[in-house]
């Protein structure tokens, strides 16, 4: 384990675009004879402002948020769990857990007994809960639904670009392409941005080209994948990028081609590629981590952080928690490996010396019903509870939880809009206009301690 | 009926663009033999198809399993035998399971009939159901010759079909769903994601058309579907302003007559075949004739195929290939198998489309959404692979993922080179590179993207040697460019 390494300035600057581009084709000589439209292009770039070699919003030690998706819509009432509430307890005779398994948080509520993990980060400070989460017109469809809480648009609208994906474009023009990353198969809809931005792996071993590593053939790659001349205007960013927070880019930019989109996925593949597979030869788990697919996808995320990949936002998630029939064995599941892989991840952060600039938000398209099916399961539900860690979280329970007693058509009724969340996210982590980002205010919670 | 194409205009480049989207690709070989047969008689070739099903036995593994016993038999053993046997049935499952992956997309590679196969693939995404919930490969084995028997004929036939499907009744829950507890998923997804798109019914719909799908169950011992009479909530329903005693078949015929089913489904296929976001005045043309036709999906598919559109600018090159489309296609452009499962299975999973196993009910979302920096790279370290170089690196599942790291595996055999660019041509770099740029874009050399090939060829001695042939193709299928069909 090999925090002394630091990755030398030089290395990092490489990997703004820019300089890409200028030393991709040359590799340290001065002397070019580059492709015409490559020489036009750098003449158009070098119109626009000076490049920035550090990007200050992406910076190596500014704040992380790690979105954790949990996906097919957490059964919220088994995990923060109302055990002094009769009404629960009557609605799941079989599904309802007994007070006395409870992790207790209050004489209220308390957490599923799996999360014994999450109970600790409680007690030492560092978990915080948001209770009756949940949107106004609440969609039950997971896909809509997710959509809903990728692009933070009210349920009647239909926004195309993810809220992660707004804040990128608004705040992160010309950052280096691992800005975000998701570990994973595909790029979330809450990344979703104009440009495509961020970078999707699950092995950063695999994550290179790989070729007889003959000079013509890696140069000839190289040039093939530059994207073309139109392509290359739209790449240079913002006049202020970087450093001015609150200057939003302006117009909207249209939607990539097909073609075009490949070109921008190109390029960012190769800038990012060095880079993390270069960490992830040097830097190993500081701690052991459980078995699992959302184990595995912390623990890259540990050590891409260890390395000090510029990462402003990771996205990881689980799936898996659709439970329509005999939910309990499932959910129980789902809990523990829940609770170690994230117990994991903080230990590991924590070794890292990395707690105080991490936060950890989970969240799910929605809660599942109050009263339990014939299969000894759920429905798809609204308002739902999410966790919110990390060293500069101050811990305690936000929002009331919904009443049980008086329901909309079966399921509990939002008091928390989930925007609200995020902008409290926006606005004191990661110090960002939420407005801007989110369309308009929201009222924000004291996240932070 | 959408404005035909122009016959004088049946050139090369559209039957390549009709065999690409249609089926699968093929060889210059095949590409040719399409354009020979001109315009009308090709379509009419690959719609009609030919049948070749006792190529593509059923794998023997593929028998009902009575589980019910097995379970009662297992009842008998001590613990730790149980837990051994069923260990066993699960180790066979998983590998019956990559046996079907790997069953399909050989058929796909080899079929002669491969729009039935592409039409399979759509469906399957369509109503998309997962291994990894269902966990039993005959089953989906099952599904799948469900949807590839009916898939061409009639849409409300298919639908009903379906719903009585064992591994979608598991998939969704159809077969716990009871009469005084009816279980939602399956009516949810049914108008949601199958037949209607949502905002077309209402949460009333769905709860009533979940009451009319109770009573659905199959037959532990040999899988095959029964009506649970006792478990049916044969009561008077509400659904969509109609009134009735209404069964699962009487719901989805009531959801054909809707005008906005034909529509979901034409904008479906017209996105899987043509482009994205079809203009809504061709959807309600081919919707009109879909319906009146009683849901004929050939005739519906002859259709696109024969129309103007599908042959127009928005259309050509203009499709990211799926990484099934990528994978055959390419297999079949260089006239080389496939990988044995389960690196198969393990490949799939890199490019991000494993069949029988979609990421959720609501299939791929295909288009931009299978471009990753990570898939990207995937696709291109493929190329190479199948072009006979070197190995590729699969990352191993589960518990062996931990001790061994990634596999590393080797082609068996690359393709046959001489065949590609016999030793004539290779003495000839510009028609060298014109030609092998037909036989992987299926497309006219854009002169702009001409000179890197010209640049690379240009330090090498003629006539050019195997591996700077196969060195050559990487680099031209390393390229964004040859992510487009």
């Amino acid at each position: 384990m090999d925090h002394d390494h630091i990755i030398e300035p030089h290395t990092r600057t490489l990997h703004t675009r820019r300089n890409f581009l200028r030393t991709s084709m040359l590799g340290a000589a001065a002397t070019w004879t580059l492709p015409i439209f490559l020489e036009r292009t750098f003449a158009s770039l070098d119109a626009m402002a000076a490049d920035s070699a550090i990007q200050t919003v992406t910076g190596k030690d500014g704040p992380i948020l790690v979105v954790l998706q949990l996906a097919g819509g957490n059964d919220g009432l088994n995990t923060v769990i109302p055990y002094a509430d009769d009404i629960y307890h009557r609605a799941r005779p079989s599904l309802g857990i007994a007070p006395d398994r409870v992790l207790k948080i209050n004489d209220h509520v308390g957490l599923n007994p799996k999360l014994a993990g999450f109970k600790s980060l409680y007690d030492e400070g560092h978990l915080a809960l948001v209770q009756g989460v949940g949107y106004p017109n609440p969609n039950r469809s997971h896909f809509r639904s997710t959509e809903i809480w990728a692009t933070a648009s009210d349920a009647e609208r239909n926004d195309p670009y993810g809220w992660i994906g707004k804040y990128f474009d608004s705040c992160c023009a010309g950052a280096d392409p691992t800005v975000g990353v998701s570990i994973g198969g595909e790029t979330p809809q809450a990344f979703s941005s104009p440009t495509p931005t961020g970078v999707s792996f699950s092995r950063p071993e695999q994550y290179r080209w790989v070729n007889s590593k003959k000079a013509d053939a890696d140069q000839a790659f190289r040039e093939l994948n530059q994207p073309d001349d139109a392509m290359m205007d739209g790449l240079g960013g913002q006049a202020n990028e970087g450093g001015s927070i609150g200057a939003i880019g302006g117009s909207i930019r249209s939607e990539l081609s097909p073609l075009d989109f490949l070109q921008r996925t190109a390029l960012d593949a190769q800038l990012s590629s060095d880079k993390i597979l270069e960490i992830s030869k040097k830097f190993q788990p500081a701690v052991p981590y459980p078995r699992g697919r959302l184990a595995d996808s912390l623990s890259l995320v540990g050590r891409m952080i260890a390395g000090g990949l510029p990462t402003r936002v990771y996205y990881v998630s689980q799936g898996g928690y659709d439970t329509h029939s005999n939910q309990g064995g499932t959910h129980d599941r789902l809990m523990t490996e829940l609770n170690d892989a994230v117990s994991a991840f903080c230990a590991d952060l924590k070794a890292q010396g990395a707690f105080d600039r991490v936060m950890l938000m989970t969240f799910s398209e929605f809660g599942r019903r109050v009263v339990q099916n014939g299969s000894g399961g759920t429905d798809h539900g609204a308002a739902a509870p999410l966790f919110l860690l990390g060293g500069g979280i101050k811990a305690g329970v936000h929002g009331a939880h919904p009443r049980l007693d008086k329901l909309d058509a079966g399921d509990l009724i939002y008091n928390t809009d989930f925007r609200s969340v995020y902008a409290s996210i926006l606005e004191q982590w990661i110090k960002a206009p939420s407005d801007k980002i989110l369309g308009r205010k929201f009222p924000t919670l004291p996240i932070l301690g | 009926m959408l404005p035909p194409f122009n016959i004088r205009q049946w050139d090369r480049v559209r039957a390549a663009h009709l065999l690409n989207r249609a089926g699968f690709g093929g060889a210059p070989e095949d590409i040719d033999a399409l354009h020979a047969l001109g315009f009308e008689r090709g379509v009419d070739s690959l719609v009609k198809g030919v049948d070749d099903s006792e190529q593509f036995p059923k794998p023997e593994w593929a028998q009902p399993l009575n589980r019910f016993a097995l379970r009662m038999e297992a009842r008998e053993l001590s613990q730790e035998e149980r837990k051994l046997k069923f260990d066993e049935i699960q180790k066979q499952d998983r590998e019956h399971q990559m046996a079907l992956i790997a069953w399909w997309l050989g058929r796909m590679r080899f079929t002669l009939n491969p729009a039935r196969e592409k039409l399979t693939l759509f469906w399957h995404g369509h109503f998309a159901t997962s291994a990894e919930k269902v966990k039993n490969p005959y089953m989906m084995w099952l599904q799948n010759e469900t949807l590839r028997r009916l898939g061409m004929g009639s849409f409300a036939d298919l639908t009903k079909a379906v719903a009585r499907d064992p591994a979608m009744m598991v998939f969704l829950d159809t077969d716990r769903s009871r009469k005084l507890r009816p279980n939602e998923n399956f009516a949810r997804e049914l108008m949601e994601l199958f037949t209607l798109g949502i905002g077309n019914y209402s949460e009333e719909d769905i709860k009533e058309a979940a009451r009319a799908f109770t009573g659905f169950k199959f037959n532990d011992a040999d899988q095959t579907f029964r009506f649970a009479e006792l478990q049916q909530d044969d009561g008077e329903k509400v659904f969509m302003g109609k009134r009735g005693k209404f069964v699962g078949d009487d719901i989805v015929d009531i959801i054909m007559a809707q005008p906005q089913c034909a529509r979901f489904i034409v904008s479906k296929l017209w996105t899987f075949y043509a482009y994205e976001n079809p203009e809504s005045a061709l959807v309600e043309n081919l919707a009109a004739d879909y319906r009146k036709s009683g849901y004929n999906t050939a005739a519906l598919l002859r259709a696109i195929f024969q129309s103007s559109a599908f042959y127009g600018e928005r259309a050509i090159r203009s499709q990211i290939k799926s990484p099934v489309q990528f994978v055959i296609a390419l297999s079949r452009g260089l006239d080389v198998g496939l990988p044995p499962a389960p690196a198969l299975s393990g490949i799939m999973r890199q490019l991000g489309q494993i069949p029988f196993l979609p990421p959720s009910v609501k299939g791929w979302d295909g288009g931009k959404a299978w471009i990753t920096t990570a898939s990207l790279l995937n696709r291109y370290n493929l190329a190479n692979f199948a072009l006979g170089n070197g190995t590729m690196e699969i990352e191993r599942r589960g518990k062996k993922r931990a001790a061994n790291g990634p596999r590393e595996i080797k082609i068996r055999k690359g393709p046959d080179l001489q065949e590609i660019a016999p030793t004539e041509l290779r003495a000839k770099p510009q028609e060298l590179i014109a030609s092998l740029y037909w036989r992987l874009f299926n497309a006219p050399l854009d002169p702009k993207h001409a000179a890197p090939f010209e640049k690379f060829l240009s330090g090498k001695k003629m006539p050019l040697d195997d591996a700077s042939l196969r060195e050559l193709m990487h680099l031209m299928a390393s390229t964004p460019q040859f992510q487009l069909t």
